[in-house]
């Protein structure tokens, strides 16, 4: 019954959902990144308006489904006169999303650094900017490596909603090709597969990414 | 009613049954899902020979691809391959079922594996059953490391309802759509909808604080 022969003449049409939903990828998980990063200091700073307002974008992107936030933003832009096409409504939406999951995992990173080590620096007259940039954000960062890398992970299974949006990325894809072959079981179980490989091999990468950051850790 | 504009009070019911389709198959799926959970959970635990480590591994797939290519497969693959009808709805509690279970397995598994292996050494030792142990020293320790995990699950879970839209569910989200398409009012209708899953999402937490409250109370009785 399962012949997953038809998907073989498809697979040009998958390659490119999946190029798709590398580029979507890439470019949010650094947008989401820089985003996290930047609503993770404003929640550590000393300044109370900052830590509310970053408290409340993390809070209210962790609360509400993609999904609204995505078709919100796809047809909510151009009714403020943004215009621009699904690829980039979905880059930005998934960075503003995940990034409130990522600045929540730089945030505890943040906490975790050694109290002693910050009190060091300062004894040595380092400048604050100096102290967050030598010093809290690479020990920060390397901690939240492995929780991070799942953020991400994340999002990547995250990009599938996009086709919701019109969007030709592999779930698209294997929409139009799940209709075009009559094949919609093996078509499903081959993409689940598919992702579930791309994530397996993602998080071995993170982990030994993780290892390797946190060599000197080991020892002590 | 196509190419209507502005709001009717008939939106207000539209809201409201979508609240109830996206708050009944969050239901009817979280407890399926945990019972299943528990189950796949208690047969790793137990080292059941094959099932535990087959259930394992699909649970894997479970977790690591998105949720809206599951639902296809259960909508779309499942009635092509055995030639069956399945409903949305039918569609969506299987999915959001299995989908539940692979994580609240995890959740099992950890919560059980968290209690002091000499607890189970000792129960041993003085002859108590396997299905005394579980009831008596497994089920309440584990069940108080497990709610607040249970819970994050949970409102991670209700977002995830949102997904069933898409195959054709009136949920709460499908509701959104439909108002949207027809007054053309994003910036008021997504913020309701938005701001429904926030308050159901805090509301599960609330309910969450408290049940952690009860469920960890032995912990204060006993001093520890």
């Amino acid at each position: 019954m399962l012949d997953l022969s038809s998907m073989s003449e498809h697979m040009p049409a998958f390659i490119d959902g999946f190029i798709i939903t590398a580029e979507v990828s890439i470019i949010s998980i650094l947008g989401s990144f820089l985003i996290g990063l930047v609503f993770a200091l404003m929640r550590v700073s000393d300044n109370h308006i900052f830590r509310t307002i970053s408290y409340w974008y993390v809070d209210l992107f962790r609360n509400i489904p993609f999904i609204v936030l995505i078709f919100f933003a796809y047809y909510g832009l151009p009714e403020v006169g943004v215009y621009i096409d699904a690829f980039w409504t979905g880059c930005l939406t998934l960075s503003v999303a995940v990034g409130a999951y990522a600045a929540e995992t730089i945030r505890a990173g943040i906490l975790n650094v050694d109290k002693g080590i910050i009190e060091a620096a300062k004894s040595f007259g380092f400048s604050k900017l100096k102290i967050y940039r030598k010093i809290i954000l690479p020990i920060a960062l390397t901690t939240s490596v492995r929780p991070l890398g799942s953020v991400f992970i994340n999002l990547i299974l995250t990009t599938s909603i996009l086709s919701a949006i019109t969007l030709g990325e592999l779930t698209g894809a294997s929409k139009i090709i799940a209709s075009t072959t009559f094949r919609p079981f093996e078509v499903y179980v081959f993409l689940v597969f598919f992702y579930g490989i791309l994530t397996f091999a993602l998080s071995g990468v993170i982990a030994i990414w993780h290892r390797h950051l946190n060599k000197y850790n080991e020892a002590n | 009613m196509y190419g209507e504009q502005g709001f009717t009070a008939y939106d207000f019911v539209l809201w409201a049954e979508g609240l109830g389709v996206s708050v009944g198959i969050f239901l009817a799926s979280s407890v399926f899902g945990l019972a299943i959970g528990i189950l796949i959970g208690l047969t790793r635990y137990y080292k059941v020979p094959v099932l535990g480590k087959l259930l394992m591994m699909i649970s894997e797939f479970l977790k690591n691809s998105p949720v809206l290519v599951q639902l296809f497969l259960v909508y779309f693959g499942i009635p092509a391959l055995l030639e069956i009808d399945i409903t949305p709805i039918q569609a969506a509690i299987i999915t959001l079922t299995g989908n539940t279970a692979a994580f609240g397995a995890v959740i099992v598994i950890s919560s059980v594996e968290a209690i002091d292996t000499k607890q189970l050494e000792a129960a041993r030792s003085f002859a108590m059953d396997e299905w005394l142990i579980l009831k008596k020293i497994i089920y309440p320790q584990s069940v108080a490391i497990a709610i607040p995990l249970v819970v994050g699950l949970a409102i991670n879970q209700l977002q995830v309802t949102s997904l069933i839209s898409v195959i054709g569910v009136v949920d709460l989200t499908r509701v959104g759509d439909i108002v949207n398409q027809r007054t053309f009012e994003p910036f008021i209708v997504w913020p309701i909808i938005g701001g429904t899953y926030f308050i159901l999402a805090k509301l599960l937490g609330l309910l969450g604080a408290r049940l952690e409250k009860k469920f960890s109370a032995y912990r204060y009785q006993a001093g520890i």
